[in-house]
């Protein structure tokens, strides 16, 4: 069954038209990968399938509801959450406060500061619960967006290019995690650049350019995919 | 549910060791340094009852002096006009607070005009109670109300004077800073935080942003409100210009500010520290050059913010940490 459906999503910046009629949807328990070059609206379809921007036109499904024009905290409290590419800093909070406040979504206080704790162990930065977010490292920032929203124990996750500027090495912690999450019934939806981590991940994929869903399949189907060898692959040997 | 950390501060003999001997201060004090006290208790309630939205949640309240003239002088018409029970005046009037915050909270959430939007427009409604009641005969106009003798009558809300205020003032002073600790140690606290650190990011871990804020707006005006009524029945005069116009608000602002902002203890510490000096250096300096002690104010915080600008409580919480681990195992209830 499909858990989320994104159906003729268009969305327009004044003048420029960021999604155009874009529709896929993910079923239950799924590793979705998107990709697509810079600028091809990746973002701005996470933005509008988790709330923040409303669709210019189009709807989008949840567990078979229509979501278009709820509120993220309360599509985060439903179990739909995202992490941000532009990693969120909080002056004045410790890691663990932040996380502690995500796990609040679904557990009392006393429990939701041990989860927190455990989660940010299990990601890694298990020696990081008092330190302030924006004294991390980037590496940390991106695995404290990975925290906060598994902490908040989601049906599904937008994750946002959780992986970009790392190493490969230091790419198969953050991999083994999603796999784990993905393994305990989580539903992934994934943008990433990392060609080699999004094509080992992803189960199906989902290929955007300047706005338009141009490719759709396995990694196998995509690599091969002519279109999407002109349109991806061809952008960056010009660029 | 609230966590570990406020039943341990309600269990620490600190609290209680400082609030027996804050308690016996009256026996051994002079009439004058007792009411600086209590004024600076006045002021350490205000602080920290603001600091729940002010501070925690971040969002800069100017609008706090109509919640304390709605105490204040709400309660003392009722009691002048209709013959209300001060008792009864202080609920209504924290009701009605209660209402205006929350009020207040919700229509800068609905037409929000960017970041400073919540400066202006609290700043705008205390402007506007300002005015309505100087210009309402019923809350006493421009010349202000003025309390029947204070007789000790606990029932009709009279505490006997300089003892008795200086004891409700403890008390609900003491009431507030803890209001704070639990707040803090409550999903409200991690709320409030987040929201003041990162909307957006809040929002997409779960927080309701409207809801909390207004929640945080209406406990902090309810309590200012209840500070309002006490502060009237001491003072005996109801001064519209003392209780219901902003400068009491900017007062409150720079007393939690210096103190630590967000932090439990900060606004009381520092409304224990300016306060005083703010009332010693007008006895001294008010008479010869008026408003200088405000000019003196405006030199110690920028300098205090200069030096910490988290305020002053980070800087004596590690000072006091430093003593802990330096010195002899503190005995329990006894403060220097
Ligand atoms: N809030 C906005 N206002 C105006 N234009 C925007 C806004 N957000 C994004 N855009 C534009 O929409 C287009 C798509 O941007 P988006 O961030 O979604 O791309 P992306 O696929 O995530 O790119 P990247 O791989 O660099 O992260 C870009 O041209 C961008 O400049
Ligand atoms: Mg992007």
């Amino acid at each position: 069954m499909a858990l989320l459906e994104v159906d003729n999503i268009s969305k327009r910046f004044g003048g420029l038209l960021a999604l155009n009629d874009v529709s896929f949807s993910v079923e239950k328990g799924e590793i979705l990968g998107i990709i697509g070059p810079n600028g091809a609206g990746k973002t701005t379809l996470f933005s509008v399938i988790s709330g923040f921007a409303p669709p210019s036109s189009g709807e989008v499904r949840f567990d078979g509801q229509r979501i278009t024009g709820i509120s993220p905290d309360r599509l985060t409290r439903r179990g739909l959450v995202r992490s941000f590419q532009l990693v969120q800093t909080f002056a004045d909070m410790t890691t663990l406060e932040v996380v502690t406040t995500a796990a609040l979504t679904r557990r009392p206080i006393r429990e939701a500061i041990d989860y927190a704790a455990a989660v940010l162990t299990r990601v890694g930065l298990g020696g990081k619960l008092d330190e302030t977010p924006a004294t991390l490292s980037l590496q940390d920032k991106k695995l404290l967006e990975v925290a906060k929203c598994v902490a908040t124990d989601p049906q599904c996750i937008l994750l946002d290019e959780v992986m970009a500027g790392l190493t490969m090495a230091e790419t198969e912690a953050p991999m083994q995690i999603i796999r784990e999450l993905n393994q305990s019934g989580v539903t992934i939806v994934m943008v990433e650049h990392v060609m080699p981590v999004i094509m080992r991940m992803a189960t199906r994929m989902v290929v955007i350019n300047f706005g338009e869903k141009i490719g759709e399949g396995t990694p196998d189907e995509i690599i091969k995919d002519q279109r999407v060898i002109d349109a991806y692959f061809g952008e960056h040997l010009d660029a | 549910m609230i966590g570990k950390g406020f039943y341990q501060t309600l269990a620490s003999p600190w609290l209680w060791g400082v609030l027996a001997v804050a308690a016996c201060l009256p026996l051994v004090l002079n009439s004058y340094h007792l009411h600086l006290l209590t004024l600076a208790l006045v002021y350490v309630a205000l602080a920290s009852a603001w600091n729940i939205v002010g501070g925690m949640a971040g969002q800069i309240s100017l609008a706090h002096s109509l919640f304390i003239g709605t105490g204040a002088m709400l309660s003392t018409a009722l009691l002048l006009k209709f013959g209300i029970n001060m008792w009864a005046g202080l609920v209504i009037a924290a009701a009605i607070s209660g209402a205006l915050g929350a009020m207040i909270a919700w229509i800068d959430f609905r037409f929000q005009l960017g970041h400073l939007s919540f400066v202006l427009i609290t700043l705008a409604f205390a402007e506007m109670g300002a005015i309505i009641v100087e210009g309402w005969e019923f809350l006493g106009g421009a010349s202000g109300l003025l309390l029947p003798r204070d007789t000790g009558d606990l029932l009709a809300f009279q505490f006997g004077g300089g003892h008795g205020a200086f004891w409700v003032m403890l008390g609900l002073a003491a009431i507030i800073v803890l209001v704070n600790v639990a707040i803090l140690n409550a999903p409200l606290g991690y709320y409030l935080r987040t929201i003041r650190d990162n909307e957006k990011a809040a929002q997409a871990i779960g927080v309701n942003v409207l809801r909390h804020k207004i929640t945080a707006m209406t406990i902090s005006a309810v309590l200012t409100s209840i500070v309002g009524t006490c502060y009237v029945r001491y003072l005996t005069f109801a001064d519209p210009y003392l209780l219901a116009t902003p400068t009491i608000t900017i007062e409150i602002v720079l007393f939690a500010t210096v103190g630590g902002l967000g932090r439990p203890f900060g606004p009381a510490l520092g409304a224990l520290l300016l306060v005083p000096l703010g009332e010693v250096l007008r006895g001294q300096l008010g008479g010869a050059v008026p408003g200088l002690h405000y000019f003196i104010y405006g030199v110690v915080v920028i300098v205090v913010i200069l030096a910490t600008p988290r305020g002053l409580l980070p800087l004596a919480e590690r000072a006091w940490r430093g003593l802990r681990r330096r010195g002899p195992e503190p005995r329990p209830a006894s403060v220097s």
